[in-house]
């Protein structure tokens, strides 16, 4: 069948034992550690993998340096969903799927996973804990600060459990993604380039603050009359099109990119125009 | 009340675990709740502390780092509306006021760090590249580290050595620079997703990419979910029409096979 030519001669993986699993939900503590603008937890979250894809990828050293540089691509989660992602990640690597399924299902699942654990973690539980734990403080009670430092300690060893869940899944489908590989990451792509193009136009934002005067006593907001009139979102939509084109296109190096992006922001800062 | 040389210090060490915490979301040391008690507690006044915690948190609990943005510094407005409680002897509610120009000076300066720090995106591929991946741990870590110091140094300036200067200069920040800098924010991602789009892009996906980009543009909806079922929607027709398409393939070969034999079977 067509699964078959895609086999090829991969190297053997190794798998992960159950203790390898764990020690990688606690490595999801690691998620932040290079955070940045450019790449967000990218780097931190490769770096959270590394032991395991050292097991996983054994002598296979081409195999290891392209699947760390693969996962410090862009990704922006919530730090309670990086173990669910992280597990699913590590059985999908163990069962040697291809790497474009990989991360295709990596960059459509963590906008969403973003989302769920944000509205738990942030707007449900801290809310919560915070208003009970903080309703003892304020009266001179120690038990306000240990409720909410017990609740937080749960929260951290919680990541284990989730990480389990997220390579069951992982080794669970992947048969039925094996079999298919071709056609998945095919469709793995349309979902990840779906939810990019969704991230561009709520994560990057751009604001003309440019009035165009009209007449004496009436003047036209560029963005809110004019630009967002014609498509809201337009400007980081072309921006993110102008820098694709550069890089793919001239090479641009993406820290010219940055160095460029920050000399655009402070100029436009600067005269007033965003 | 003043302020003693060993009390700044210890509050420093303290800021340099609740900043480290704040930056890796570990523990939630990081929350006011924690920060003021911990305060509270070195300056000898733990009441003061948990009544302060308490307030503070409640003004935090909306303040959330959701989505990449940055709101005031929860650690400096913890450690801050305790000491300003304690020396000017302001009730703490009011210390909470005082202390914003110190939290949002860190917040200016933890923007300043998630913009730099797109600079080592490029040594850590390298050391990916090379699997230097020990020199990939040791410059995460340091990164980490030099957030921690940043506010074990921030905190000592502000809580010992030099309270009124730092204020000040909080103040005297040019606007369009910190307004610079939180633009810059605001498009930096777009560097990730060009590079993102420079492996996954091809041709065929444009028409997906527009058509999420356009669902997020038009529902407004707090997080991407309804993008994701797009997507998903998506990816599952793309989907049963490959499983499809493979079928009808298949079929027509077996045809063209059993077509060939029959002609053979016939000719004889």
């Amino acid at each position: 069948m067509a699964s078959d030519e895609q086999q090829q001669t991969t190297p053997k993986r190794h798998k992960l034992s159950h203790s390898d699993v764990t020690k990688l939900a606690l490595r999801s503590l690691l998620n932040q550690s290079a955070f940045n603008y450019e790449l967000m937890q990218g780097d931190g979250y490769a770096l959270s993998l590394i032991p395991a894809l050292k097991k996983i990828y054994g002598d296979d050293q081409k195999g290891l340096s392209e699947a760390i540089k693969a996962n410090t691509a862009f990704i922006n989660t919530n730090n309670y969903a990086a173990p669910l992602l992280l597990g699913l990640e590590a059985s999908l690597e163990e069962n040697g799927a291809p790497r474009s399924t990989i991360d295709g299902l990596r960059i459509a699942l963590f906008g969403p996973l973003a989302g769920i654990g944000d509205s738990i973690t942030w707007f449900t539980i801290l809310p919560i804990v915070a208003g009970i734990a903080a309703s003892f403080a304020k009266q001179g009670s120690l038990i306000g600060p240990i409720i909410f430092l017990a609740v937080y300690i749960a929260l951290f060893f919680a990541r284990i459990p989730i990480c389990h869940l997220g390579y069951s899944v992982g080794t669970k489908s992947i048969s039925s993604i094996r079999a298919n590989s071709g056609i998945v990451s095919h469709a793995a792509s349309v979902l990840g380039c779906t939810v990019i193009g969704g991230l561009i136009a709520t994560y990057v934002t751009m604001n003309v603050k440019l009035k165009i005067p009209v007449t004496a006593t009436h003047s036209i907001a560029l963005q809110k009359e004019f630009l967002d009139h014609i498509f809201p979102n337009i400007l980081p939509l072309g921006y993110t099109f102008l820098l694709y084109w550069l890089i793919k296109k001239k090479h641009v190096s993406p820290l010219w990119l940055i160095i460029i992006t920050f000399i655009v922001a402070l100029v436009c800062s600067w005269l007033g125009v965003l | 009340m003043s302020i003693s040389l060993a009390q700044g210090i210890w509050i420093s060490v303290f800021a340099i675990i609740a900043g480290i915490d704040f930056w890796l979301e570990g523990f939630y040391i990081f929350r006011p709740i924690i920060v003021c008690t911990v305060v509270g507690a070195i300056l000898g006044n733990l009441k003061l502390g948990l009544v302060a915690g308490g307030l503070t948190e409640l003004v935090f609990a909306g303040l959330t780092p959701v989505g990449g943005t940055q709101p005031p510094n929860p650690v400096m407005a913890g450690i801050m509306t305790v000491v300003l409680a304690y020396t000017t002897g302001h009730s703490p509610a009011t210390a909470i006021g005082l202390s914003l120009p110190f939290s949002i000076l860190t917040q200016y300066i933890i923007l300043f760090y998630y913009s730099a720090f797109s600079v080592f995106a490029k040594k850590f591929n390298e050391y990916a590249e090379k699997l230097e991946l020990n020199k990939f741990r040791n410059l995460a870590y340091g990164l980490t580290l030099l957030v921690g110091l940043t506010y074990g140094v921030l905190s000592f300036l502000c809580v010992y050595a030099a309270q009124k200067p730092m204020s000040n200069f909080v103040n005297s920040f040019p606007g369009w620079l910190s307004h610079g800098f939180t633009i810059a924010g605001g498009i930096l991602p777009a560097v990730g997703f060009a590079i993102l789009l420079q492996t996954m892009l091809k041709g065929r996906y444009v028409p997906y990419l527009l058509l999420g980009f356009t669902a997020a543009c038009f529902i407004k909806f707090g997080n991407l979910m309804p993008v994701a079922v797009i997507g998903g929607c998506l990816a599952a027709i793309e989907y049963y029409q490959a499983v499809r398409t493979r079928k009808i393939k298949n079929e027509l070969k077996e045809i063209r096979e059993n077509q060939n034999d029959g002609g053979d079977s016939d000719g004889i």
